[in-house]
């Protein structure tokens, strides 16, 4: 090997690199105007909606499919690819009519055999879909735009199951997408919603393109929430993922990026000085800290050291290290379903109420029998809400003189943790932080987390015969007036059962250049409505 | 020399076997589910188990490593968990920009470093060399992510010369390619620079102690021609050696590099399935890192040939 | 003639006294004993006073103004520095200067701790496998698989397996390094081993032990405190990168890097948060590598070109 040739070879290769390519970057300026780059709160790293069911994936979905029903900002369900139903007067039969128009982004017709075929997978998944499912006779298309539910018990919630927000939402899927087992992924991703997922583009963990599909029908209505004619008034929506928020902060500033889901509080100070930059309230349902403690062992398995901790916890602190010094962010919250809304209540709630008294609390504790056993607290250091409650909480505790053994890990270890019935020591639990998107804690129609049956509930596994007399009483309640009164029983019985200490109500912003309008406020971020000038 | 080559990737198939042995039992003895973090907050333990057995992650050991070991042999480094792509796909889409960043990384110091660390041999024991040197030690001193933050700071968020983050591949031309990789590559060599000056420099004064260097300056050669002629290329091989050892630097930074900078390479895919187990995309990259490191050594050693004609194999 | 000198001298006729040369050359002053040395080596000496300034300043955390570097006041967070808080207070409302002196503790005992452990391990691997030639093979290539790894990631792998707290850190952190310090020692036992002293202990019938502890081993101590001194520094900037990512100390122990890792967020309004540890953690790590540097010329002045 001659060093001349190589050498000679190398410094022709660097040449023709250098004058390869001095070409303008692709998108041109009119280009730019109809392209919306998005901050997500988190990486897309999966697309199944029914399969997966963070935040994040139901919030990309939204885009790609389409659902029967969607719930607008009252909250209340309306038509979305249904054009009419009818319910039988016995309350048994439920038939169903698609708009018409309605395609795929593969151009097929939206039939009926697409619609049972996604609401048998969605069903086998969904907690409100399963209880549809337990007392379903048969789920059948009656023609190419007809389909029909038989139940042998009335469900007058069928509409808000189909229609709402929480995940797992009802979306339709073409029938050979649909047929896939709802514990494994999908891999196919189409839909017949208002934007297509770019496929080819897809970096997950980095970046996520969904361009606008022509075809789409939008209603005549004004769009609400999921309701309403969802209008694409941009060409392609860029998801970019940036994982350093002072960077995402920066990029924001520098007009590199549009719209940024969730900005953390203490930086909106900087993004709201910046003239180009408007800051604002995502979503006025807000979110719910969430602490749960395992019922199973000691000594949360004694009411009364579960009451103690409500007795010391002072949710002031837990508010301010989520979400800093902007008072106008949380709000205390003296039981567990979210403020302004139908069913909010305080029932109960004056033990977290009020000057927080750690002599009382210490003297609950003693009586349950704690004596200074090490209690175990998962914490998730990657999440930036559980790892500051997770600290708030090891202060809490080390003044009750309790004997904290701090576990800091990530959120898959807390996933997998949490689920271990086994006692702690062996490899279980004590305590560990999460949170609630408001929009899920409503009512007890999708609320996993206040449920109180034992070995079926949430994490935690409470058993409280009282909560669910309550729940019950309200699935069965005819009226609004009957929902919250029963609502209100329930949250007390919560609270005295200590279902899960929440740790308070707080809320999030969301920043978005000048340049871009039409950002509503919603549980999830629409993008219909959205257009951006040059 | 190709007989070389080859003894030397066959001597590597023993090295890969035990790093790729060593991943494999790490991962799998490790703790955290990936079957829970996929099926959510909202999942019960029965859907746990239901996804943890459909992923095969309930077959022993040496059945899963066994498996793995085969298709990695038919090219096929396995699924990620996580997003139900090929890991290969996967390694393919991030491979550019990690590999433009260490490139323009490993430019920009040879660039730099060596000039500073000939000159600082040639000047020794004066100010100029002790300045040299003190930016030398500094640049060990500073963690990467500091610097980033004060670089995108000063030169994109107060001049607005360079953008905050991201990346443009090379095919959306060349400049904006450039500009998006300036930064990280500034924040990521400092280190890099710093080593490869002083080495430069200590090799060079070895060298310039040598005999033939006093006969050159007495036939009157100059200064320029001495040094970059005749010193540096006889100091060459330690720092070729240095430069390759330097590369696991280089991918170590540039994890924290591509998190800060928003670029998304290898280093950010491997810190995100760590985080959340997806052990085949750990695998693969890990493997691949090995790879790659032992083929740059190769060619480091290959390089001597070039600069040390007395080097024959 | 006489010339007067210490023994006077006639001089025969005809020879020529030089001139007596002027005093050139100052006699070298010997300078004898560790302030000698010190005198000798400013760079060692600025670098272990630096260093012995922040071990001071680690042991003695808690008489020197602070207050429990754990205690949170969430309503006192993101404060300025000010006469009630010198270094501001973080996110939760702990006091800073509290946390980066007490933190002082955490990255100084990763430092010397990964230092120490991977410099005995580094030393029995390299001793063996250049002494042991069918041990040798065996041993480097587990070595050079180890070292395929580039040690960033290796180190978070090895936390993502436990939980993290301060001894796990410096484990992985250790095993990081092994690879660098054996690969070292074995080379110099290679170069010793071919020397003509250590061919005439083993023809004399020197048991290998004793070669090793006689021969071999003092002349790999140089090179390995050297090297001791940059495992050193940098397993402490290790050890700040893997809490920035997320994988490092655990939040209840204050650490340089978790509370760089902490406020990185707020960097830009509230750079204090971040300035504080990162200013603690360059100067100690550039005391330690002045103090290598130091070293190595001082000990060997061959070793400083090599170097």
């Amino acid at each position: 090997m001659d060093r001349r040739t190589v050498l000679k070879g190398l410094a022709g290769a660097g040449s023709l690199a250098a004058t390869g390519g001095l070409s303008m970057p692709a998108l041109s300026q009119g280009a730019a105007a109809r392209t919306l780059r998005f901050v997500p709160q988190a990486d897309l790293a999966n697309f199944d909606p029914i399969w997966g069911t963070q935040y994040v994936v139901r919030n990309a979905a939204a885009l790609v499919w389409d659902t029967l029903y969607g719930i607008d900002a009252t909250l209340q369900p309306q038509r979305q690819m249904v054009e009419s139903e009818e319910v039988s007067s016995d309350g048994l039969t439920w038939t169903f009519r698609l708009r018409p128009g309605l395609k795929f982004h593969d151009g097929e017709p939206v039939l009926s055999k697409d619609v049972v075929a996604s609401l048998t997978r969605w069903s086998a998944r969904d907690p409100m879909g399963l209880m549809i499912k337990a007392i379903q006779n048969e789920l059948t298309a009656v023609d190419d735009r007809t389909f029909k539910w038989v139940l042998k018990q009335p469900y007058p919630k069928m509409l808000l199951a189909l229609g709402k927000n929480n995940t797992p939402c009802a979306f339709i899927m073409p029938e050979r997408i649909a047929k896939t087992d709802p514990f494994k992924q999908i891999t196919e991703y189409v839909g017949s919603g208002p934007m297509k997922f770019a496929r080819s583009e897809w970096v997950p963990g980095a970046k996520s393109v969904f361009e606008k599909f022509t075809d789409y029908v939008p209603r005549q209505e004004k769009a609400s929430w999921l309701a309403g004619g969802k209008q694409m008034l941009v060409d392609r929506v860029e998801w970019v993922v940036i994982p350093d928020p002072a960077t995402a902060a920066a990029a924001l500033q520098n007009g590199e990026i549009d719209w940024w889901e969730n900005p953390i509080a203490d930086l909106v100070p900087v993004l709201k000085k910046n003239r180009n930059i408007s800051v604002d309230i995502a979503d006025p349902l807000g979110n719910i800290g969430v602490f749960r403690m395992n019922h199973l062992y000691p000594p949360f398995s004694d009411v009364r050291a579960r009451r103690a901790v409500l007795t010391a916890l002072n949710q002031e602190d837990y508010m301010r290290a989520l979400v800093g010094d902007d008072t106008s962010l949380w709000k205390p919250l003296p039981g567990f379903f979210t403020p302004g809304t139908p069913l909010y209540t305080e029932e109960g709630g004056e033990i977290l109420k009020g000057k927080r008294d750690f002599a009382a609390a210490k003297k609950l504790l003693a009586e349950s029998g704690y004596s200074n056993q090490p209690v175990s607290c998962i914490v998730a250091q990657d999440q930036p809400i559980t790892k500051a409650q997770g600290d708030v909480t090891a202060d809490l505790l080390k003044q009750m003189g309790m004997n904290v053994d701090f576990v800091a890990t990530d959120w898959g270890t807390v996933g997998s943790r949490r689920a271990q019935k086994t006692p702690p020591g062996q490899g279980g639990w004590q305590m560990f932080h999460t949170w609630h998107a408001g929009a899920d804690c409503l009512s007890p129609a999708a609320y996993a987390g206040i449920r109180g049956n034992g070995d079926k509930a949430w994490w935690g596994w409470p058993t409280s015969p009282a909560v669910e007399k309550e729940v019950t009483a309200w699935f069965d309640a005819k009226s609004l007036d009957e929902e919250k009164a029963a609502v209100a029983r329930l949250n007390r019985a919560a609270l005295e059962d200590v279902i899960y200490a929440p740790t308070g109500f707080f809320l999030n912003y969301t920043a978005w250049r000048k340049n871009v309008s039409g950002i509503a406020k919603g549980p999830l971020p629409f993008f219909w409505g959205v257009s951006k000038t040059a | 020399m190709v007989s070389y080559i080859l003894r030397r990737i066959l001597a590597t198939v023993p090295v890969m076997a035990i790093v790729a042995l060593f991943v494999f039992s790490l991962l799998y003895i490790a703790p955290g589910d990936p079957a829970a973090v996929i099926a959510g907050d909202q999942a019960s333990p029965a859907d746990v188990e239901r996804i943890r057995q459909s992923l095969g992650l309930d077959r022993p050991f040496l059945v899963q490593f066994g498996s793995w070991l085969w298709h990695i042999l038919h090219g096929d480094l396995g699924t990620s968990i996580f997003t139900n792509l090929p890991v290969s796909s996967l390694i393919a889409q991030r491979i550019e920009p990690t590999l433009s960043l260490m490139a323009i990384t490993l430019v920009l110091t040879i660039v730099l470093a060596v000039p500073l660390g000939v000159v600082a041999a040639w000047k020794a024991g004066s100010w100029v060399d002790r300045t040299i040197m003190t930016f030398a030690v500094f640049g060990f001193s500073l963690p990467v992510f500091v610097v980033g933050y004060v670089l995108a700071y000063v030169f994109a968020l107060e001049f607005e010369w360079l953008p905050v983050q991201g990346y443009m591949p090379l095919s959306e031309g060349f400049w904006p390619w450039l500009e998006n990789l300036i930064l990280p590559a500034v924040a990521l060599g400092c280190v890099y620079i710093a080593l490869i000056a002083r080495i430069t420099r200590a090799s060079m004064l070895e060298v310039l102690q040598q005999d033939y260097i006093r006969t050159a300056r007495a036939k009157g050669m100059g200064q320029g021609s001495i040094l970059f002629i005749h010193a540096l290329k006889n100091a060459a091989v330690p720092i070729v050696t240095v430069i390759g050892l330097g590369i696991a630097l280089l991918i170590g930074g540039a994890v924290v590099t591509e998190s800060v900078f928003a670029i998304p390479g290898l280093g950010r895919l491997t810190v995100d399935a760590i985080l959340r187990r997806d052990y085949p995309v750990i695998q693969g990259i890990v493997l691949l890192f090995s790879f790659l490191y032992v083929l740059i050594n190769l060619l480091v050693d290959v390089t001597y040939t070039l600069v040390d004609p007395r080097i024959r194999y | 003639m006489t010339v007067s000198t210490t023994h006077s001298l006639t001089v025969p006729p005809g020879l020529v006294i030089a001139p007596q040369l002027p005093d050139l050359l100052q006699p070298v002053k010997v300078r004898r004993g560790v302030l000698g040395f010190l005198r000798n080596h400013p760079t060692v000496a600025i670098g272990g006073a630096l260093l012995l300034c922040l071990v001071l300043i680690g042991i003695f955390a808690p008489y020197l103004g602070t207050v429990d570097p754990t205690a949170i006041a969430p309503a006192k967070r993101t404060r300025a520095p000010s006469a009630d808080f010198w270094f501001g207070t973080d996110l939760l409302g702990r006091d800073i200067y509290s946390r980066v002196l007490f933190g002082t503790r955490v990255s100084l005992t990763v430092g010397l701790s990964v230092a120490t452990l991977a410099t005995l391990a580094g030393l029995a691997i390299g001793l063996v496998s250049g002494f042991v030639r069918w041990a040798d093979s065996i041993l480097m290539r587990f070595v050079d698989g180890l070292m395929s790894i580039p040690p960033i990631l290796l180190a978070v792998a090895l936390m993502a397996l436990t939980r993290g707290s301060v001894g796990n850190v410096i484990l992985s952190i250790t095993i990081a390094e092994i690879p660098r310090v054996s690969r070292l020692v074995r080379g110099v036992v290679l170069s010793l081993r071919e020397q003509p002293y250590v061919d005439a202990a083993i023809a004399s019938g020197t048991r290998t032990p004793m070669i090793i502890l006689r021969h071999i081993l003092p002349n790999t101590l140089a090179p390995m405190l050297v090297q001791a001194t940059y495992v050193c520094a940098s397993a402490m900037i290790v050890e700040s990168i893997l809490s920035f990512i997320g994988a490092g100390t655990p939040p209840t122990i204050p650490s340089w890097g978790n509370i760089m890792a902490e406020g990185r967020a707020l960097w830009q309004i509230k750079p204090y948060i971040v300035f504080f540890p990162a200013a603690f953690l360059s100067v100690t790590v550039l005391a330690v590598n002045l103090l290598g540097d130091g070293l190595r010329d001082a000990l060997d002045p061959r070793m400083a070109k090599s170097l």
